[in-house]
């Protein structure tokens, strides 16, 4: 036992970059004193070592701690997604003037990213229930707190209090499916659970019980309706970096649990064939659930989201809409589709981060989130108009962006496993989202600058950064082959 | 009837009827008080499942630490004595028929499954055990919850602080 | 089974009337130590030397009037100092005061619930403990009481960390959370000559416990709740008549009980050091292990209310600072230390 776990050690060593960072960050804090805001260094500095530990587990298949977490090319796939998310959100953090609001606690705050990324990490690698709970009840308590950052402005308590509130009802919604799973099967491994659900021998009521608890648990996490009615709150309230982390990075992670979950616990092995398409065993046909959350979900992120005037908020409900979506590459059963689920995510990563990145600019210079104040803003700060515009359209799926490839391999995967209704559907909300787009489009550029039309500057080094998103959001419009191999490689997942 | 049943009903009841009354008193502190009743309930529930190790640790974590720290919280309100919970009611009709639907689900659900159950066995210690399961199959959660508790102490911390002057809004 | 169960009868009857009547007495021995400290005379009228007093006592409290303020809580109050009693007696019940005794052929053990796990048993009932000094505070609705009750909270709540967290090292040492396997454990002596105590093994986390149980059981110099220049009489300052005897009695029976957790966990529990190199028999032995038990209680008993009465209390940031900044991180050192010697020694 010892030597399996100091052999599991050796291969758990980007999660324990980042608990060692998590400390080093709360003794910096204290050292540093009234420069605290150095933390940074310290984080950025844990995330360069952890992102080497990560490379440095690519083409590797094991499970370590007695089957607790598989290191596999899908969970080092998302780990670089988090990473690099993670590199963007404390470069953000170094900008923001929001944060300034609680200044003493910056110390706090950066160490609360590296534990919310120590959970996701986790996350993605779990293959226990057990271990997937505390994962993810590790990264909701750090992203709880930091929703609530801002504490002294009301919108953040508010946004931490009700996010604590729904965050307990869903987990404790999650932990009662997560019995009841281990009531039928007696495990609470993810490939246990599969091994006796093939035999066959359960209620499938049960089963269905325990599935649409387990679902609503996650269903949470990723913001897919009917659980998502906590996050444009919260996404209003948090401090915008909060915000953008929780709608890429905590989406990320949850999707990857959801998938790594669903793929291995409900698969039937003895029907998986070489094309990638995989059957699920019966009695429990959770794809038709999710492909209904799924139509709910982008359908109702996309109508509400014409109605806001915050950009915040809108940009919570599109990022509600853009859940469903990749919702629909878990509900098509293929390889193809999971691989355009993670294909979507690095896309996705690079576009919302900007978008979101230019909201934080404009709010601190302006102070303001509201979408009519940016009018005419285009001609007062063209270039990081241009980019919120590639952004924009890129969130919208209109080559030649990211967003657009995103969409087509996502759309070419549902069409393939024969979900006609589904993707048209996702295509009419296309179109649907593009009207809220363009209203800051126009905002921004068709209309002249009232009042105060002088210039705005920004610094080079958040020129730097805007262009670090807007790079790639353009590249991979463009260049995209290499990309979607490696996401086609990494569908791998240990034990299957 | 044996002496076993019997207990377990006497505790099952217990349980089930002073969690109502954490549900339905008016009275925050009533409520708090029937909590500990309980807790104590499910302990005694869990020894008799020979799960020694587990019910004492619920009373000393949630009888102990737990439910003292509410009742210190309650009883640090301004209006100690006379805390009355605003607990309107609404939309009765879809909230029962709601309720009525899931708990009659899950009841069914709880009696119709064949659960996987473990054979009888009496147990001597079971402390013995959970050391070494914690220590070896179930290291990386046990060091995770320790992680995770770490950040729930710094975050209750850094929440509780008093460095503010009055809130704004925005 | 009717036998076992008529056997813990027999032994819970045996030792609550014992326990009662050493409460009664701890509080006539307090009284009396304080005289003698405070160059009194102590009561002394009733009986010889007063020792009939405890019983006069008794009969004034029961026959006084049972006052309930109006505004109060009524099923709360009467039910605090119910609980307060019950918790403290029902510690007792794990506590080994004696190895085993043959009586009638039939060899009893000493000890009335012979459990697994009863260091964890002993914790969760000091935790308890706190409920019914909270009610009391809380159901009197008085401000004196309340803010009593509400010290006393958080003084427990403090202290019970450190508490636990040294009882850790007489477990690591141990090796069992059985109590009785603490005391065996306790009957070898180090380097031939030293009895193996626990307070000679693990003399940080000792002194720990000893300031933490103090704590625990709201005495001197820890007394806060009932600090009475400042706050009356704290949590029972609406109490009178029996309620008020209950209360009393429970603060005593708290402070046996802890006395006999200190002997069995630090001070070798029943076990008289070096009377198994002569030949006795073995009922003898059984006696000799009661008496010893016995008069180690007594004399712990003694230490603590010579320390009431020879030191003052403290201030209430003290008493917070105390907990959280020496005493938690001084049980955690001993846990360290503990560990590395058990691992260097293996």
């Amino acid at each position: 036992m010892a030597e399996h776990i100091l052999e599991s050690i050796s291969l758990f060593l980007p999660e324990i970059a980042l608990t060692v960072t998590l400390c080093v960050a709360i003794i910096a804090d204290l050292i540093l004193k009234e420069r605290n805001q150095n933390v940074a260094y310290v984080v950025i500095a844990g995330l360069v070592i952890t992102t080497i530990f990560v490379l440095r587990q690519t083409g590797l298949t094991e499970t370590i701690f007695s089957d607790m977490v598989a290191v596999d090319p899908f969970a080092v796939f998302f780990k670089i997604v988090l990473a690099v998310s993670g590199f963007f959100i404390v470069f953000f953090s170094m900008k923001c003037r929001e944060l300034d609001a609680n200044k003493k606690r910056i110390g706090e705050y950066y160490m609360l990213i590296v534990a919310m990324m120590l959970g996701m990490f986790i996350m993605v690698g779990a293959t226990n229930l057990l271990l997937m709970y505390l994962a993810l009840e590790l990264s909701s308590i750090a992203s709880y707190i930091l929703a609530g950052y801002t504490k002294r402005a009301r919108d953040s308590a508010e946004a931490s209090l009700k996010y604590v509130i729904y965050g307990a009802v869903s987990s404790g919604m999650l932990i009662y499916g997560v019995s009841i799973l281990y009531g039928i099967t007696g495990a609470t491994d993810i490939y246990g659970v599969n091994a006796a659900l093939q035999t066959g021998d359960f209620s499938p009521l049960a089963l269905l019980t325990a599935g649409i608890l387990i679902i609503a648990g996650f269903g949470y996490k990723v913001t897919v309706a009917p659980f998502h009615f906590w996050s444009p709150d919260v996404y209003e309230g948090a401090p915008i970096t909060i915000t953008a982390f929780l709608a890429v990075a905590s989406k990320a992670a949850g999707f990857a649990m959801m998938i790594r979950f669903f793929k291995v616990s409900f698969i039937d092995t003895a029907l998986l064939d070489t094309a990638g398409v995989w059957d699920i065993v019966e009695g429990f046909q959770w794809n038709i659930i999710l492909a209904v959350m799924a139509v709910l979900t982008m359908t109702l992120g996309n109508l509400v989201a014409i109605w806001q005037n915050n950009i915040k908020r809108l940009l919570a409900y599109s990022s509600i809409a853009h859940a469903g979506y990749i919702l629909m590459g878990l509900v098509v059963l293929t390889d193809q589709g999971i691989a355009s689920m993670m294909l979507y995510f690095v896309m996705y990563l690079f576009m919302n981060f900007g978008a979101f990145y230019i909201a934080m600019l404009i709010s601190n210079k302006l102070d303001t989130e509201d979408i009519e104040d940016y009018k005419g803003l285009g001609y007062r700060a063209p270039l990081v108009c241009v980019a919120m515009a590639v952004f924009l359209i890129s969130l919208t799926g209109i080559p030649p962006t990211a967003g657009f490839i995103a969409k087509f391999y996502l759309f070419a995967a549902v069409i393939s496993a024969g979900w006609y209704g589904l993707v048209l559907i996702a295509a009419i909300n296309t179109v649907i989202s593009l009207f809220y787009y363009v209203r800051i489009f126009r905002n921004m550029f068709l209309i002249e600058p009232e009042g105060d039309t002088s210039k705005i500057e920004f610094s080079l080094s958040s020129k730097i950064l805007v262009f670090a998103l807007l790079i790639p959001t353009i590249f991979f419009g463009v260049y995209f082959r290499d990309i979607v191999d490696l996401a086609q490689a990494s569908v791998k997942m240990f034990g299957l | 009837m044996d002496l076993y049943a019997f207990f377990f009903y006497f505790f099952a009841v217990l349980t089930v009827g002073s969690a109502f009354v954490v549900v339905f008193s008016r009275n925050i502190i009533y409520s708090a008080f029937a909590l500990m009743f309980t807790f104590f309930g499910v302990a005694a529930l869990y020894v008799l499942l020979y799960a020694d190790f587990v019910a004492v640790t619920q009373l000393l974590v949630y009888v102990g630490g737990i439910l003292v720290l509410i009742i210190f919280g309650v009883m640090l309100t301004t209006k100690v004595f006379s805390v009355e919970m605003k607990t309107g009611t609404l939309n009765l009709l879809p909230a029962t028929l709601f309720t009525a639907i899931i708990a009659g689900m899950l009841i069914f659900v709880f009696s119709a499954t064949d659960w996987n159950v473990v054979p009888d066995q009496e147990w001597d210690t079971t402390v013995y055990g959970i050391g070494a399961l914690l220590v070896n199959e179930f290291i990386l959660p046990m060091q995770v919850a320790g992680v995770l508790l770490l950040v729930a102490m710094i975050g209750a911390v850094m929440m509780a602080a008093r460095d503010w002057t009055k809130l704004k809004s925005k | 089974m009717i036998e076992t169960l008529l056997i813990a009868f027999i032994k819970i009857v045996i030792v609550l009337l014992v326990l009662l009547t050493a409460v009664a007495y701890s509080v006539y021995a307090e009284r009396r130590i304080s005289a003698f400290i405070q160059d009194r005379l102590g009561p002394n009228r009733v009986g010889p030397f007063g020792l009939l007093q405890p019983i006069a006592d008794v009969v004034k409290l029961v026959f006084k009037e049972a006052i309930v303020p109006r505004n109060a809580n009524k099923p709360l109050h009467d039910l605090a100092p119910v609980i307060s009693l019950t918790v403290a007696l029902a510690t007792f019940a794990v506590i080994p005061f004696g190895n085993t005794i043959t009586l009638f052929g039939e060899e009893v053990k000493l000890i009335i619930a012979d459990v697994n796990i009863g260091v964890l048993y002993i914790l969760a009932f000091s935790s308890i403990s706190v409920y019914g000094i909270a009610l009391a505070g809380w159901s009197s609705n008085n401000k004196y009481s309340l803010m009593g009750s509400l010290r006393s909270s958080a003084q427990m709540v403090s202290y019970e960390l450190s508490l636990g967290l040294a009882v850790v090292g007489v477990i690591m040492v141990t090796g069992s959370l059985r109590l009785d396997q603490v005391v065996m454990n306790q009957t070898n002596y180090l380097f031939g000559v030293l009895p193996a105590w626990n307070c000679f093994v693990q003399p940080i986390g000792f002194i720990t416990f000893v300031v933490a149980a103090f704590a625990e059981t709201n005495r001197q110099p820890f007394d806060l709740p009932e600090a009475e220049p400042e706050l009356v009489g704290g949590f029972h300052t609406e109490y009178t008549g029996l309620k008020f005897g209950l209360f009393f009695l429970a603060e005593y029976a708290h402070m046996i009980v802890a006395s006999a957790i200190i002997t069995t966990l630090y001070l070798g529990g029943w076990h008289l050091p070096y009377i198994d190199m002569i030949d006795v028999s073995p009922m003898l032995m059984s006696i000799i292990g009661i008496l010893t038990f016995v008069i180690k209680v007594t004399l712990v008993l003694l230490f603590m209310i010579v320390i009431r009465w020879t030191i003052p209390r403290f201030r209430y940031d003290q008493l917070m600072g105390l907990g959280w900044k020496v005493m938690f991180p001084m049980a955690l050192l001993n846990i360290f230390i503990t560990g590395l010697i058990l691992l260097l020694l293996q």
